[in-house]
Parts: structure tokens; sequence; C-alpha cells
């Protein structure tokens, strides 16, 4: 999410299959073996706190983390596959802080010297593993030291920072070893042929130019020690099926269609008839969107859907009560200084729960047991009855909010910062789902507008994003409907883009519909890329502004796509003869 | 040696990413010859050529109002099958089987004399499937036609608008008439058992525990096999396959001062025969402990040396890769600029680029030399041209460049060294560059003439360095003692104004010691050269103000092996 650009591209879908990757952390199954790689960890964090202790300066904090991946990607297009890849991994990352809790070595911009990374050997054995880590320690070390230096120096001579906050935050070390493994079955040849079908399905329309399937396999246990005394041992795994398809209209705008599915493991994903029907509908949006007339500039009032409401508030919302956001000064603030404040109508609630597992039957996303820095995850009510209470912590304290309310989220490499995990929107003022077209159709009449619209879905920063800094939180519409207030049927548009502040469309929320409704995604943000899940009702919003889309010109392709090279025939003309009647 | 490494996953995320920069694709012939009598029917039996030549056929008929339909498609698929692994102190830390196919799609609009090959304008790469299926092949390709047709319209006339702001004094011709050709030669195939060679380099990388000062051992290996297919609107189709495997063993190790010492000895080679067996390659690697350990007890070179240098035939093949052949190719140079190429021999033409008994030659099909395969040999190049033997040196004066198809002045035509990593634009690239001397003279008399001119300079020693790291920076340098002849090894030391200059004027000998070096680097190459005696080049004391000892002790070892 968070970045603009929404766009599941085929490079995107490759770099995740080939480069480090997600992380995701559930419970396991099965029951595993005694872990040489914890106690080699264990052993050589000791070892080197203590060693290091002597040296001047001495990091006063230690850990060492390691994801074991077992991962597989396997990626198709027209029929055809375009990647099958099958590994294992072991990436490790070594933080240190040096200094003080007060004033570290990974203060405001020096944040990234509080770690190095690595690749661990792939056996248990014993020796190989310490020997990684001391060099990987001792490189680190030579990075932490210096940057303090610098850091203390920069202090010296700024203006003093309005957030006074330590650098660190006290908390207690936890210890849980989940001995279980995160096992299930995959068959990727199988698989290799599902994908393929299944990317057929798009080859019998001509107007859906690019598409893919894929399929992410991941199987993880997530190690993590502290010289602090924590030390965790948590499994994961994580199946995810997406499939994006593009078109693009005749004056050049670009058309997108994605669809992602999560599962605990490859066979909870849904049957392949099922699959090959919701790209029979993404073919069919695909066909609508291109004939569909262009949105024009209007404001009043909107429906959204409980999935585009949830990406809604995951971009809009969610990324403005992350921790680290508040305490940076070239952040916006939005919320810094609005706690105790009415930020929303008093009928909504918004949490972030990374303990929630599931919702009415669909797995959540963003469930872990222990976030990246060693904390338990812990439901945080963020807005209470519309009033804000609390933001998504990591270990980097803000002011008034010292302590890490297990939100440091991160991709491996990456420094955590706070992130959300399962972001739940709840409310009071309901109606039954199947009333809200005429409580929209209502407010239309009200307001003496000609038509509402239906956000049916939204691409916003939601499914994919790139590794790039978040700029804007950016939503983009992608399934809007004008709903005419004198019975004549919804009409699809294209090309709508919302404008003004979307944070002040979320006080002109009016009701909700009364069934919550779940997107589980990958966010993008400073700290990598993370898996997180965004929960709402439908919300009918008194007013929502809406412009014409910027796009492309870049035209259709010049050639019907192979397979379709023969246009049909042309009605013949009799063949002239003389001109005698 | 230095070798940058780029795995298939690396090479897909940058071929993806950024389409523009040349990536590595060690391209070695197969080592069966290409039967050539049917290549018309065995292209149509081949299903990934046939579904370049049914999309060929059809984009020919792309038109765009106001934009010229194109003169000129090509499509380059390089299938690319690689197997890579690397263990550390050990233990196995990765081992993966990658396969991709990336297409290079380039459609130019205009003419030969000037055409929309500029910037987007020079094609679209994109990831095509790795099954045989016509329509899915055929689906990426028509894409990433419509994309380059459309790019090379935009990018004609942002040309021709720059082009208005210069006069080019003499213009020469933006893309070469080449002749057609068909070959279809045989598919490379990537045979290997994974557990054989982790094993090995298991085996190889526990060695670390016969030297407890040594702070890092790895080793790695990336074997591939490379498939590529042309086809272009003249009417060329070729296939080729390719074999290349490169073994490397890198450790680390720091002198009692703080120096960083280096080692990262590879072996590189287009057949699997030639691949060290197990013991060979134990031996490798404690041999190359043993260098470690001796640097770490070198001392240091004096602050100052100016006088003889030999370099041995592994360190002078980095010299003439990087000082001759990145300066023989014929690069075209930026619109406005009047020079003829780019580059360090850039106005050198008919000019004396090396001593007048030295002749250098690119050899692309030269396969093999003294028994070893050459991993720079190609029988036809990435832009589907036959390649040819090029004289670019002879009696020490430049007489020719290496060229694709994009003439430079003087040089209309192609000779064969339009080079490409898989979807990246070609190149004019060295293949297997040959110097040659008129006068060798045998390694220890080159020696004793080293220290003839020390006596006659009244210089304690001279030096030799056998191989060279990054940046030709020694990694191996022996002290030569004047008056016993012993060869001391040294540490720290760093040449100074080794470059084009160096090379035409204080070179005075070459041996008769030839040797053939594979590199890896941005695409396969071979230097066949012999061992090499400047009369002057100064060597200094690297700068080693920032090394630091480890802060504290390497873990105790708790299992033997």
């Amino acid at each position: 999410m968070s970045r603009a650009t929404l766009r599941l591209s085929l490079p995107f879908l490759l770099a995740l299959a080939l480069a480090p990757g997600m992380t995701p952390r559930a419970e396991g199954t099965d029951s595993g073996t005694g872990d040489v790689l914890l106690q080699a960890m264990q052993r050589e964090l000791h070892r080197a706190f203590t060693a290091l202790s002597k040296s001047d300066p001495a990091p006063y904090f230690l850990s060492y983390s390691a994801f074991d991946q077992d991962m597989a990607s396997v990626v198709g297009s027209s029929g055809g596959l375009l990647a099958s890849v099958h590994f294992r991994r072991r990436e490790a990352d070594v933080t240190m802080r040096v200094g003080s809790v007060a004033l570290d070595n990974t203060h405001d911009g020096s944040r990234s010297s509080g770690m190095q990374s690595t690749t661990l050997p792939l056996e248990d054995d014993k020796d190989a593993i310490a020997r990684v880590l001391w060099q990987l320690t001792d490189r680190e070390y030579k990075q932490a030291a210096p940057a303090l230096l610098r850091v203390k120096t920069d202090t010296a001579v700024r203006s003093e920072e309005e957030d006074k906050s330590p650098d660190f935050s006290k908390e207690t070390p936890q210890t849980h070893v989940d001995e279980a493994t995160a096992h299930f079955p995959f068959d990727q040849h199988a698989w290799d042929g599902e994908v393929r079908r299944l990317s057929a399905g798009f080859n019998k329309y001509p107007e859906v130019y690019t598409s893919l399937v894929a399929l992410q396999v991941a199987r993880t246990r997530f190690y993590f020690v502290s010289s602090e005394g924590g030390s965790l041992v948590d499994p994961g795994r994580m199946v995810r099926l997406i499939i994006e398809a593009e078109t693009r209209a005749d004056d050049g705008m670009e058309l997108l269609r994605v669809e992602t599915f999560q599962a605990p493991a490859p066979d909870q994903l849904p049957r392949e008839a099922e699959l090959a029907a919701k790209i029979e509908k993404m073919a069919a949006d695909l066909k609508a969107l291109r004939a569909a007339p262009l949105a024009e500039p209007f404001a009043g009032p909107a429906l959204l859907s409980g999935r585009a409401a949830a990406v809604f508030f995951h971009e809009v919302l969610g990324h403005r009560l992350e921790g680290h956001r508040q305490r940076d000064e070239n952040e916006g603030q939005t919320f810094t200084k609005k706690v105790n404040q009415q930020v929303l109508p008093e009928f909504l609630t918004v949490v972030d729960d990374p303990t929630q597992r599931e919702l009415a039957g669909v797995a959540l996303a963003g469930a872990y047991a222990f976030d990246d820095e060693g904390v338990p995850a812990s439901r945080v009510v963020a807005i209470q009855d519309g009033i804000l209470k609390n933001f998504l912590t990591s270990r980097m304290p803000i002011k008034n909010f010292d302590r890490s309310n297990g939100h440091g989220r991160r991709q491996p490499g990456l420094m955590p910062t706070g992130r959300q995990g399962n972001l739940i929107v709840t409310s009071t003022r309901t109606v039954k789902d199947s009333d809200l077209r005429a409580k929209l159709i209502e407010e239309v009449k009200k307001q003496g507008k000609p038509y509402g619209l239906y956000f049916e879905d939204i691409q916003g920063g939601f499914t994919l994003t790139t590794r790039e800094l978040p700029q804007s939180f950016q939503v983009l519409p992608v399934m809007v409907w004008r709903v005419y207030p004198d019975g004549r049927p919804d009409e699809l548009v294209r090309g709508v883009d919302i404008v003004g502040t979307p944070l002040a469309a979320l006080n002109r929320i009016l009701l909700t519909g009364d069934t919550p409704q779940v997107f589980n995604g990958i966010c993008g943000a400073e700290s990598g890329n993370i898996p997180v899940a965004a929960v709402a009702p439908a919300m009918l919003f008194s007013e929502m502004e809406v412009q014409k889309r910027a796009h492309s010109r870049a035209r259709p392709p010049i050639l019907p796509p192979p397979g379709f090279e023969n246009p049909p025939p042309a009605s013949k003309k009799p063949a002239p003869e003389g001109k005698r009647p | 040696m230095n070798r940058p490494r780029r795995t298939l996953p690396e090479l897909l995320e940058a071929v993806i990413f950024v389409a523009v920069l040349a990536l590595c694709a060690p391209a070695v012939p197969a080592q069966t010859k290409a039967a050539n009598p049917s290549s018309t029917a065995v292209s149509s039996a081949d299903p990934v050529l046939q579904a370049m030549l049914e999309e060929l056929a059809r984009s020919k008929s792309l038109k765009m109002d106001n934009v010229p339909p194109p003169y000129y498609i090509e499509y380059r698929i390089s299938d690319v099958d690689e197997y890579d692994a690397d263990a550390a102190f050990g233990a196995l830390r990765g081992s993966r089987r990658t396969r991709a196919r990336v297409l290079r799609a380039v459609v130019r609009v205009g003419g030969y004399k000037q055409d929309s090959y500029f910037g987007s304008g020079m094609g679209q790469a994109e990831i095509v499937p790795l099954d045989d299926d016509p329509l899915a092949l055929r689906r990426q390709i028509w894409l990433a036609t419509d994309n380059a047709y459309k790019a090379a319209s935009e990018a004609l006339t942002a040309k021709q608008a720059l082009l208005k702001e210069y006069t080019p004094d003499q213009p020469v011709d933006d893309f070469a008439q080449a002749p057609i050709l068909e070959s279809i030669g045989p598919l490379a195939v990537l045979e290997v058992d994974p557990k054989h060679w982790e094993g090995m380099l298991e085996q190889a990388s526990a060695l670390f525990r016969t030297d407890p000062q040594v702070e890092s051992l790895e080793t790695s290996l990336r074997f591939r096999a490379l498939n590529q297919y042309f086809v272009n609107s003249e009417g060329t189709v070729t296939r080729q396959g390719s074999l290349s495997y490169v073994m490397t063993i890198s450790g680390a190790t720091q002198a009692p001062d703080g120096m960083r010492l280096e080692r990262s000895p590879y072996t590189m080679t287009a057949s699997l025969k030639e691949l060290p067996r197990p013991e060979q390659f134990q031996a490798d690697t404690l041999k190359m402990l043993d260098t470690l350990k001796k640097l770490r007890e070198a001392p240091v070179v004096e602050e100052e040396y100016r006088g003889p240098v030999i370099f041995a035939p592994d360190a002078a093949s980095d010299v003439f890769a990087s000082l001759v052949g990145a300066n023989v190719v014929g690069r075209k140079p930026r619109p406005g600029e009047s020079a003829r190429t780019t580059g360090g021999f850039a106005a050198s033409y008919k000019s004396r680029v090396l001593p007048d008994f030295l002749s250098v030659t690119d050899d692309a099909t030269l396969v093999s030399f003294q028994g070893h395969t050459l991993a720079g040999a190609y029988q036809i190049d990435d832009e589907g041209v036959k390649a040819s033997t090029v004289r670019v040196i002879q009696d020490g004066e430049l007489v020719n460049y290496l060229l694709g198809r994009e003439p430079i002045r003087d040089f209309p035509v192609s000779n064969g060294h339009g080079r490409a990593g898989p979807g990246a634009p070609p190149f004019p690239s060295t293949a297997v560059l040959v110097v040659q001397t008129k006068a060798p003279v045998a390694p220890e008399d080159l020696k004793k003439k080293m220290l003839e001119m020390c006596r006659n300079a009244g210089k304690p020693y001279g030096y030799i360095v056998e191989t060279l790291g990054p940046r030709l920076s020694p990694r191996l340098l022996y002290r030569v003692w004047e008056k016993d002849g012993r060869e001391e090894l040294v540490r720290g030391g760093v040449f100074n104004e080794l470059d084009t200059r160096a090379l035409r004027n204080d070179l005075v000998a070459a041996g008769s010691d030839a040797e053939a070096s594979n590199k890896e680097g941005a695409l396969a190459n071979t230097v066949i050269c012999p061992s090499v005696l400047f009369d002057e080049l100064e060597v200094k004391r690297i700068d080693t103000k920032n090394s630091k000892l480890p802060e504290y002790l390497p873990p105790p070892l708790a299992a033997s092996h």
C-alpha cells in the first residue's frame, strides 16, 4: 500500500519471487526437532555481547534475527510458465545499539546504522553459523560505533528536537519457543499445471492485453535472540495467489483488475473452478471498463464496499497512525497532536489487532504472535468512538507513548518501524448491507444530485507496492458505478480519481453496513514489504469529491493479439456486373 | 583476479528494472558443431523460433498515423538455465536452479542512415514463457513489439530534435547492413548433480579449520546453459547454445597491523570436464589459504618504488583486458561529439598504442588454447552476424576496431563483435583477445632482464606481480632481489599510473609463456597473452588507516572435522 502506483507488474512479481521475501507469521503445525540454530545464535550472542562490553563505546543492546525460509513461486501468463522456482534461504540480521537508551547510533537519520545482514548456512552446523554471526557482528560494530560519534556531533550542533523521547524503549524480554514446524505438502509440479491452465483463461479475451497468475508459497521460522534475554522461535506459513489482468481504453487509459487470495496452506486456496470463474469475471469487468464512459468531476454521496472502505482506511488513516511518523519532523504529523480529540465520527472505532487470526472464516494476513523486535503482538485501540487514543508503535518511543505495543515490523534486512497488522474498523451506526443502496439513493435525492457513486473496488496502494519510500498515501478506485435515483440501471464509469483531502472525507461517513469485509495484501513502506489485512464494513459518505484521472495517451496495441489475427469477415458486397438493370 | 558475481535472479531483476545495462552472458559455443544443411526445416520445427518468425511476419504490417512503418525488426530470446550454489565455513548457504527466458525486441523506424535507435527506441525487454507454447510465447512477443514500435516513434522524434542542434561534419550511418545468416546450432543442456557439487563446496570451505586466523572462507559456483534464439526482418535466423562453468574460492584475513588481505581465485571453463575434481579443488583451496597465511606474514612494500615490474600472464591478462580490450571497441559517441569512438584510443587510429613488437587480434572463433576451452568464443554474435577475426593492433599501431552493427566513422560494417547480456542491448565487445609478440623472451630470461635493469639503475630489487584483484591492484606481488634473484612475497602494494601511456611507452619486453585467461566480466571473454616487462612503473603503499582488527576473537570451534 502506501506507494501510489499500485501495479502488480510482472517485474515486481518476479522480483518478489526471486528477491528477499516477506516473512509471514502464523501458527504452525507438526512438531519439530531441537533447535541447533537457536542455540548457536544464543551462544554467539552471549559471547559477542560479553566481549564487546569491554569496547569503547560499548553496545547496550544486541540482537540476532534469522528468517529460515522455504519459498516457492510459480508465475504464468497466457498459458505459459514464466518462472517456477523453489529455494531455501536463511537470512540473518544483526541489530546493535551503542551509546545509551537516551541517544544511540540509530538516532534520526542514522537508523540504518543499527543493522547488518547476510545469509546463514542452511545446515545446522554450529561452527559455521557462529563464524558467520561473528563476522557480521564485527562488521556491525564497525558501522555502529562511528555512527554514534556522528549522531552526537549532529545533535550537538542542531537545534533541539520537538520530540525529546529516548531512542529505545524498555520492554520485558520474551521467551517463547514454538517447536512446531510450518509444514504443509506442496506439489509444485501440480501447481505449475494449475497456474498454466488458469493463466490460459485470459487467452479468449482479445481485450485483455497483459495478464498474470502468480502463486507464492512460504514456510518460515523466525528466530530472535537478544542481549536483554529475549529468545523466540516462531513458525509461519503463507500462500498467496495473485491474478492480474490489464487492458487499455482507446484513449490510452490503463485499466487494471487484481485479485489476491491468501490461505495458510495451498489446499485452502479457492478451487480451480472458482478461480477460473473469477478470471472470467475479471475479463468481463475489463471489457466493461473499456467501454465505460469517463468519470466527470463530481462531489456528492458515495457508497464504498467493505473491501474498498478497508483499503481506504488502511491508506488514508492507518499509515498516519504509525508511531515513527509522529516523531519524524519530515512527516505531515496529521495526528501527532490530536490525541484525545475527535478525528472520526463517534460511531467508528479502529483497532489494529495482530492477535486476531481470522474473521468470519477468512485468515487475516497481518496476524502474528511477536513483532520483529520480539515484542508480543497486542490489540491496539487506536480510535475509540471517533476519538484518537493510541498509535502503532515499535520500540522507538514517541512523545507520551514510551512503550512498544508490538507493531515493530519489517522485512528481513531493514530496521523495524511502527506498522499495521490487521486494521479493523467497526461501527455502531449500521444498516443491513441490503439497505445501503436505498440509503445512497435517499442521500442523492436529499442533496438533489443527479447520481451517487458506488465504489465497488479500490486498488489503492493496497495490493502491491515498490520498496521506495511512500510519498503520499493514494487510493485508486477501479470499479466505480453511477447509481441513479430514477431507477435507471447503475452505470460503470472509468478514470475516477478521489480529490480533496481524503481525511476530510472520513468525517463525512454517515453510516455503515453490518458485515465486515477482509482485504489481505502486502504493504510496502520504509521497513519493507509485510503482509497486512484491513477489515471494514461498507460505508456511506455524504460527500466524496472526484475528478478525471490523468492517464497515459499510449494507444492500445496496434495489431490484434495472436490467435485473433483474422477479423470477422465483412459483409460481402455482390460482385459488380454491367450497369444495365 | 576478481569477478563481479551476478546470479540469474539478480540478472532478471536487472533486466527488468534497468533494461539498458549490459549484463553478463557468458557465451561459449556448445561443444557440438552446428549442423546447418536444413536450417529452415529446423527453424520451423523449433517452437521458439517458429513463434518468433510468426510474430515477425505479422509485425511487418505495424503502422501508426504519421509514423513510418518499421524498416527493421529483431527478436532475441535468451533462455538461461542456471545452477548456483555457495558454501561458507564448511556449510552450504544456498543452492538453486533458476531458469528464465528473456526477450529483447527491437523495432527501428527511419532507415539505415538515420533511425530511431536512441534512448527508449533501443528496444524492449520482456520475460517470456518457459513453455514451448506458441500462443503464450507470441503474446509476449506481440506486446513487446507493440511497445518497441511506439517507443521507436517517440525516439525518432526526440533524436531528430537533438540532432538539429548539431551539424555533423562527417555523418555516419545509424545502422550497418549485414548479410543474411541462417544457422541453427544444437541446444545446450545443463546437466548437474547438485549433491556432488554441494559436497565439494562444503568440503573445501571447511578448510578454514586449518588456519584459525582465516576470517572468511567461501566457495561458490555458477553453471549456466544459455540458448540464444535470434531472428530479424532481413531474414537472419540463428540459434546457438553455450555452456559456462565458474567456480570461485574466496578468503580473507587480516595482517597483524589490520591490513585486509583477500584472495578470490576462480576457474572458468566452457566444459564440465575441465572443472577441478574434488581433490584438486581441496588442494587449490589449501594453496590459496597458504598464500593468505604468507601474505599475513609478509613485509609491507616500501613507501616509494619506481622501476621495472614483470606481470605474469594472469596479471597481464587483466591489464590487457582493461587497457586494450576496453579501448579497441568502436562505440559511436553521443550525437554532437565529433570523435570517432569513445574510450582511451578514440583519437589513436593509425597511431602507436603499444610497443612495435606487439600485435593484438580478436578471434571469437578460437574455441580452445593449449587444451583449455575459451569462454569468450562464439560463432555468431548477438546481432546475428558471423564472427570474424579482427587484427586491431598491428606492430603496435591501432589499425581497426571491434564493431557491432552500429557503424563509426570510416568503419561502416560489423565484424561480428556485437554482444549483449540477456535482455540487454548489444554493444561491441571483445571475445578472445590475443596478444602476440614478435620477440618472445623465455620467462627466466625476462626475469634476468629485469634484474639487469635493477643493477644498471642501482636498485636492490624489482617486482613480479602474479595475479591482480579489482582495479588492477596486486593480490600476489613479489619483490625480486637483484643480488640473488630471490622472490619475496610482499603486501600492501598498488600501482600508480598503470595506464595506456605506460603500456605504450614503458612496456619493453614480452614472454614466450602465453596462456589463456577466461573472464566472467560483464560478458564472458578471454585474453590470451604472455608475461610482460615494464621498465618503469610506480608501486606505492595502500592507505590502511581505516583497517582495524576484529573487535573480538572469533568463536572457538566446537566440532572437529
